[in-house]
């Protein structure tokens, strides 16, 4: 509205991105709606005496996608982002460009094979939450159930393969010099396409509610297959609320803890004891529940890690001698053997430096200090963030590490914003 | 309205002898007839091609007579014309009479305009590719110098503006302003082009270009940059 705004360069800039956003890319589509939001830009100018690091996150926050899993990975190698917004990124959800009423229905009639209204006995055409690649919308299935339709935005396939294209082509020197392994953006690639499949996602969500059965505490939906296809997934409706709205609450130290306790056992016995992973690590995709329990939505992004790398985290976690022995390099080596990689001594070096800088502050070992580690503490973040930019740094690092990695400093992050003190190594030992 | 003022246009272009009563079983049974070729018409069109279907060809399929077709339309640039403004009327009347629309932001009302549009001509890609060269011939009556085509492109155009005025009466105007439904015109054809060549499947590429081009488009109407 303002004169400033309609400066020529900004100008030219929206019309490039513009261009971008119409040539089917999907970062470009976000980078156009970031530029054309009137909401959002006019937040971006009141951040704007804020300070550097913020308006830097605000910047990396409106290209949230596949793109910034991308670019927090970049960054973290070349050390760009300030640690804590960092920290944050990993937490930040990937957002769908929003669809109006009309395109929602369209997509619904393509897959449904019905109007919103005639599928559903009721339906709610405004969103009620943003999901990867897509929105959800709250409905009432004709049997009464209530349930969270999540529909995704047309070809959305197409437009994160191009990204990809895009993405290889000006990667190229950091893919020569190897900052950004071949290997890592193809793993990616692969990651992200396999979310965009409906069906795959009715796997996983049907898998972890078999295998987190144990966990009393964990809530998991349950997929409606008549309602569902390789375009819309519907599910049982999750109750709780995200961690923004459950904090705004003033919860007592007491909650917090317990909370902060469960997600992180949720975590430890995802990695240690079911061997995957639900690797979206964003707020959204978790409902805090006021008797400490957890509602998990959007199974999207789930990683299935190998038996061998189980087994080695299971023999390095809280690993008791000293971090410069025979045996715990060997357990590093024998490790990378499995990948048909040799361990070189600078990634050895630091992640003997990792261990002893980071875990064994956080994950103490010794059976009689068991006092629980708190997580408000901003100087864990810190150490986590030096060593991993550290361990990064020798390229030595493997892809299936990319996701585990992601999940833990979600976690992490999230700990932090609840202040939860929680027995760590009383609870990685129980799945040991 | 606009289904309305045609089928009386029609009836007084088709001579006065047969003026029909509204809901009269003569008036009923032309409509059936005119049907019958036009869905005859445009099966062959796909099948076949526009250039090589015959007016024989269309009257043997709809099981009448070649002179009974003549009855109806001038030739089979006039049956293609009639699909087309029928296309257009129905994809109005579908913005037009739908409650949902009525708060709708413009591209949202556009997205469902332009839709409805493509879901008319949904079966009919191989016709409608010949129709956009066909109409590219200045002779043609389905070109832009035929006086009928004109006039349903004018009565397209006329809704857009229509549109644009009852969501964005405020914007801030610029020489181009007076080009804004033109525009849209072009950008149509534009549409058109990319449904044609779309092979994604359920023709996604073409909902999702559909999407942000009219987003795009639409800002940039309201920020006065068209």
């Amino acid at each position: 509205m303002s004169s400033e705004k309609n400066t020529p360069t900004r100008r030219a800039l929206g019309l490039a991105s513009m261009g971008a956003g119409i040539a089917g890319s999907y970062l470009g589509y976000i980078l156009q709606r970031a530029f054309l939001g009137e909401a959002e830009s006019q937040a971006k100018l009141k951040s704007a005496h804020a300070r550097a690091a913020r308006k830097m996150r605000d910047e990396m926050q409106a290209l949230r996608g596949p793109a910034m899993k991308l670019g927090q990975m970049l960054s973290l190698q070349a050390g760009v982002l300030p640690d804590e917004a960092l920290a944050e990124l990993a937490s930040l959800q990937m957002k769908a460009p929003g669809m109006h009423p009309s395109l929602v229905r369209v997509q619904i009639k393509q897959s449904l094979g019905g109007d919103p209204e005639e599928v559903f006995k009721e339906f709610t055409p405004e969103p009620f939450a943003a999901a990867s690649l897509g929105q959800v919308h709250r409905a009432v299935t004709r049997e009464g159930e209530q349930v969270a339709v999540k529909v995704q935005y047309p070809g959305i396939r197409q437009a994160i393969a191009n990204d990809f294209k895009l993405f290889r082509a000006v990667s190229q020197p950091a893919q020569a010099s190897g900052h950004v392994p071949r290997a890592a953006i193809d793993e990616m690639e692969q990651q992200i396409l396999a979310e965009t499949d409906y069906r795959r996602e009715t796997e996983n969500i049907e898998f972890f509610g078999k295998q987190l059965a144990p966990l009393p505490f964990v809530r998991v939906p349950r997929v409606l297959l008549a309602y569902s296809s390789d375009r819309v997934l519907t599910m049982s409706l999750m109750r709780g609320q995200h961690l923004e709205d459950f904090l705004a609450a003033r919860p007592s130290q007491k909650l917090r803890t317990q909370l902060g306790a469960n997600l992180f056992e949720l975590y430890y016995f995802q990695v240690l004891q079911v061997g995957a992973l639900h690797a979206d690590p964003h707020w959204g995709n978790y409902l805090l529940q006021p008797n400490a329990g957890i509602g998990l939505v959007d199974f999207g992004c789930a990683k299935y890690l190998r038996p061998e790398t189980v087994g080695y985290l299971r023999s390095v976690f809280l690993y008791p001698g000293p971090t410069d022995s025979a045996d715990f390099r060997r357990l590093l080596e024998d490790n990378y053997r499995h990948t048909g990689r040799k361990l070189q001594p600078a990634t050895r070096r630091a992640l003997i430096s990792f261990a002893d800088n980071f875990y064994r502050k956080v994950y103490p070992p010794e059976p009689n200090k068991q006092q629980p580690f708190d997580f408000g503490d901003r100087e864990f973040l810190a150490d986590y963030l030096r060593e991993s930019k550290n361990l990064l740094r020798t390229k030595g690092v493997m892809t299936e590490y990319i996701f585990i990695a992601r999940a833990e400093m979600g976690l992490y992050h999230t700990l932090h914003r609840l202040k939860a003190r929680v027995p760590t190594s009383a609870i990685v030992r129980k799945y040991l | 309205m606009a289904a309305k003022k045609k089928v009386k246009s029609r009836a007084k272009t088709l001579g006065g002898a047969t003026k029909p009563r509204a809901g009269g079983r003569r008036a009923q049974n032309k409509r059936e007839i005119r049907e019958r070729i036009v869905r005859a018409a445009l099966g062959l069109f796909q099948t076949k091609g526009f250039d090589a279907t015959t007016t024989k060809a269309i009257a043997r399929r709809a099981g009448i007579a070649e002179g009974t077709v003549f009855n109806y339309f001038k030739s089979k640039d006039d049956i293609a014309l009639h699909f087309f403004e029928q296309e257009v009327d129905q994809a109005m009347a579908a913005v037009r009479e739908n409650p949902r629309l009525r708060k709708a932001p413009l591209e949202e009302k556009l997205f469902a305009l332009v839709h409805s549009q493509l879901e008319y001509l949904a079966h009919h890609e191989r016709f409608i590719g010949t129709a956009l060269i066909e109409a590219l011939k200045p002779a043609s009556p389905l070109g832009a110098f035929s006086h009928r085509a004109q006039e349903l492109r004018h009565r397209y155009l006329g809704f857009i503006e229509e549109l644009i005025e009852e969501s964005a009466p405020t914007r801030r105007r610029s020489p181009l302003t007076f080009f804004a439904p033109e525009v849209f015109w072009i950008y149509y054809l534009g549409v058109l082009l990319y449904w044609l060549n779309d092979t994604s499947a359920g023709k996604q590429n073409t909902l999702a270009f559909l999407d942000r081009s009219l987003h795009v488009g639409v800002s940039m109407l309201k920020r006065g940059w068209l």
